[in-house]
């Protein structure tokens, strides 16, 4: 295509893009840890200031393993606890510091009424020191969804909403949207990004890394005990049942 | 010299007007019905004069807009502030044409001075002064010297008190907390200008409403109710606490109406004053940790907004526990167990697993993949001995889960628990 001189080729605008490519994210983003999801987002990661939605049957499956990742990341880099609005069980934290968020880095809210929980994560974003969001949201309408979407990018947060799967025709202000699909793995579908549309889900490792080879040494019907760096106690010895 | 006068237009701000000015001066007195600071001395660090005057007399929402007047004395101010007062126009020769009626000391004199033709107080400052103290006394003649400033000026200069404590007549009667919001804003601002004044911040502060009716359907009621609120951090800008105060105020009952609203100061700290930093990474917007968790505790309740704990122990459900942010939200933690084998959900109690013959089931029969570890307890635990296998195993349903088998002490039947989600 010749350009015409005076006439601003779109293509070079930040905000626009082609519609076979991925667009460039101006703004900041987090990695995910995942590399075959970075590959397939706009940017190469989580965008900042962004509403970013994950769709799933099962609320609470697999989210740590998509996000801590991320998530590790970001507490390492910024001061401040993620706030975790209405997480469907409580989570672990011995776990999850094993993966990189030590448990000073939480901060859990629970309201009774749906109502709260919009002001509470709105609030939340509103704060200076925390840097992520990560709500469940099941009830929450597309307009309560912008508003979130507008303080997220306002004030620069990391804001995941996690909604059941019966929502996805309905539209959203997201950035993002994803589907866990429901199974063993880990398969997330891509449903709305800056981008070609993705047909194909992507499978990311379901669990990890020592989980995994504790259960593919299981698999393998070979006795062996997976490696590990440190012992926290002497109970704590893995053993494969034979 | 330079005098400011102010004639304060609500009666029930004077003492926040006298609070509000010694944050300029500590030279601040009452003369008759008007404050009167003298701020040479610290006008270099306001930045002048007439930016002095301006921070002085731009007070915001804070206190209503006065009349004021400056000059060189204190009594010439205050003469002038008089004169605006009646809307009269100030002479041309300060002081010597001003009337004698605008210095108190001589308004018993005054008629007699002007039926001897002495009308200003340059015509009284010309008369023979022996004479003036023999006829009018010495009073007198101090005031016009004090007033053209020929002898120094001294008052009983006044002082903010070590605790704040106003106590303020509701404009009606309040039959809800709310209500006292309006009232309670006021007694705010108020005690924004006292910490000013004082350089403090404060921590915890008390509401106290008197209540309007003795019995109320044939219980006896206390006078008074009370409601404190505390803050982490000492705070000066009021924008936190009256979000706080209105919070605190929206879930508060009022046991009968109310009718005066008292403001008590109970903890303050020193005012470390507002950091600056010309990075962009210090000045992120939004508000402070401890200002959202207390927001959200004062609506959610305490017990909606929680930090985690760890805890030494071997048993999963007492590893880690939730308290109240509250108050917890900094210090640093000792090292605790750390495992990628735990699940990262972990249910709030172990659930008993229904048995279909040998296998546990949750969703379908649960399929055994590991066995991680055991754990045993002494029996001077809290909570019994525990005696437990753990393993992994699968769910048609629910993917992995955490269970556990409760090892009888007898020769009863092993009963199985879910205790945690792998996600």
């Amino acid at each position: 295509m010749r350009s015409l001189p005076g006439v601003i080729d779109p293509g070079t605008l930040p905000h626009v893009w082609r519609v076979p490519e991925l667009a460039c994210a101006p703004e900041k983003v987090l990695g995910t840890g995942h590399p075959r999801l970075d590959a397939q987002l706009p940017g190469g990661g989580w965008p900042q200031g962004a509403l970013l939605e994950i769709l799933q049957d099962h609320p609470g499956r697999h989210v740590w393993q998509l996000l801590l990742p991320a998530l590790a990341l970001l507490a390492r880099e910024q001061q401040g606890p993620m706030v975790v609005v209405n997480a469907p069980f409580e989570p672990f934290a011995p776990a999850l510091a094993a993966q990189g968020l030590t448990h000073s880095r939480l901060l859990r809210i629970e309201a009774a009424r749906p109502a709260l929980r919009l002001w509470a994560a709105e609030q939340a974003l509103r704060c200076a020191d925390v840097p992520s969001v990560l709500a469940w949201l099941p009830q929450a309408r597309a307009p309560e969804l912008r508003r979130l979407h507008l303080a997220a990018a306002q004030f620069g947060k990391w804001l995941f909403v996690f909604r059941g799967t019966n929502v996805r025709a309905e539209s959203s202000p997201a950035r993002l949207r994803l589907e866990i699909e429901a199974g063993e793995g880990l398969n997330v579908r891509i449903l709305k990004r800056r981008g070609p549309p993705l047909a194909y889900p992507l499978e990311l490792p379901a669990h990890p890394k020592r989980l995994s080879q504790l259960l593919a040494s299981r698999r393998a019907k070979v006795p062996s005990t997976p490696a590990r760096k440190d012992r926290s106690h002497v109970l704590d010895r893995t053993v494969a049942l034979a | 010299m330079y005098w400011i006068a102010l004639w304060p237009s609500h009666d029930e701000e004077r003492t926040a007007w006298g609070w509000h000015a010694l944050q300029f001066t500590p030279r601040v007195a009452w003369v008759d019905e008007a404050l009167l600071l003298e701020v040479a001395a610290s006008e270099r660090l306001w930045g002048g004069r007439k930016r002095l005057l301006r921070r002085f007399l731009d007070t915001g929402e804070l206190l209503a807009s006065s009349p004021w007047a400056t000059a060189e004395t204190s009594l010439v101010a205050l003469a002038l502030l008089r004169l605006k007062q009646r809307g009269e126009p100030a002479p041309a020769q300060v002081p010597d044409a001003l009337a004698l009626e605008l210095l108190t000391a001589a308004r018993e004199h005054v008629g007699i001075l002007e039926r001897i033709g002495c009308r200003t107080w340059g015509d009284l400052r010309r008369l023979p002064r022996a004479g003036v103290v023999r006829r009018f006394g010495a009073p007198l003649l101090e005031a016009l010297d004090h007033a053209c400033g020929d002898r120094p000026e001294r008052y009983a200069w006044i002082s903010a008190p070590e605790s704040f404590d106003v106590r303020m007549e509701l404009a009606a009667l309040a039959t809800s907390a709310p209500e006292l919001m309006w009232t309670a804003q006021r007694l705010l601002s108020q005690l924004q200008l006292w910490l000013r004044a004082r350089h403090r911040g404060v921590l915890a502060l008390e509401l106290e409403w008197t209540l309007d009716l003795r019995r109320l359907n044939g219980k006896a009621l206390p006078a008074n109710e009370r409601l404190q609120i505390r803050t982490a951090q000492p705070a000066q800008d009021m924008v936190h606490l009256r979000r706080l105060v209105s919070e605190h105020l929206s879930r508060a009952t009022l046991s009968a109406p109310a009718n005066h609203l008292r403001l008590r100061s109970l903890e303050t700290a020193p005012w470390p004053g507002l950091s600056t930093s010309l990075l962009p990474e210090d000045n992120k917007p939004g508000e402070k940790l401890h200002e959202f968790v207390e927001r959200l505790s004062a609506r959610l309740g305490e017990h909606g907004v929680l930090v985690n704990r760890v805890h030494s122990d071997h048993r999963p459900e007492r590893m880690q526990s939730w308290v109240p942010a509250k108050g917890h939200v900094e210090g640093s933690e000792p090292a605790h167990p750390v495992d990628a084998l735990y699940p990262s959900w972990l249910l709030p109690e172990p659930v008993l697993l229904e048995m279909r013959g040998d296998t546990p089931c949750h969703g379908g029969p649960l399929r055994r993949l590991a066995r991680l570890y055991r754990v045993e307890t002494g029996w001077w635990e809290e909570g019994g001995p525990a005696c437990r296998d753990y393993f992994i195993a699968r769910s048609e349903e629910a993917g992995l889960v955490w269970i556990y088998r409760e090892r009888p002490g007898g020769n009863g039947r092993a009963r199985w628990y879910l205790q945690g989600l792998y996600a």
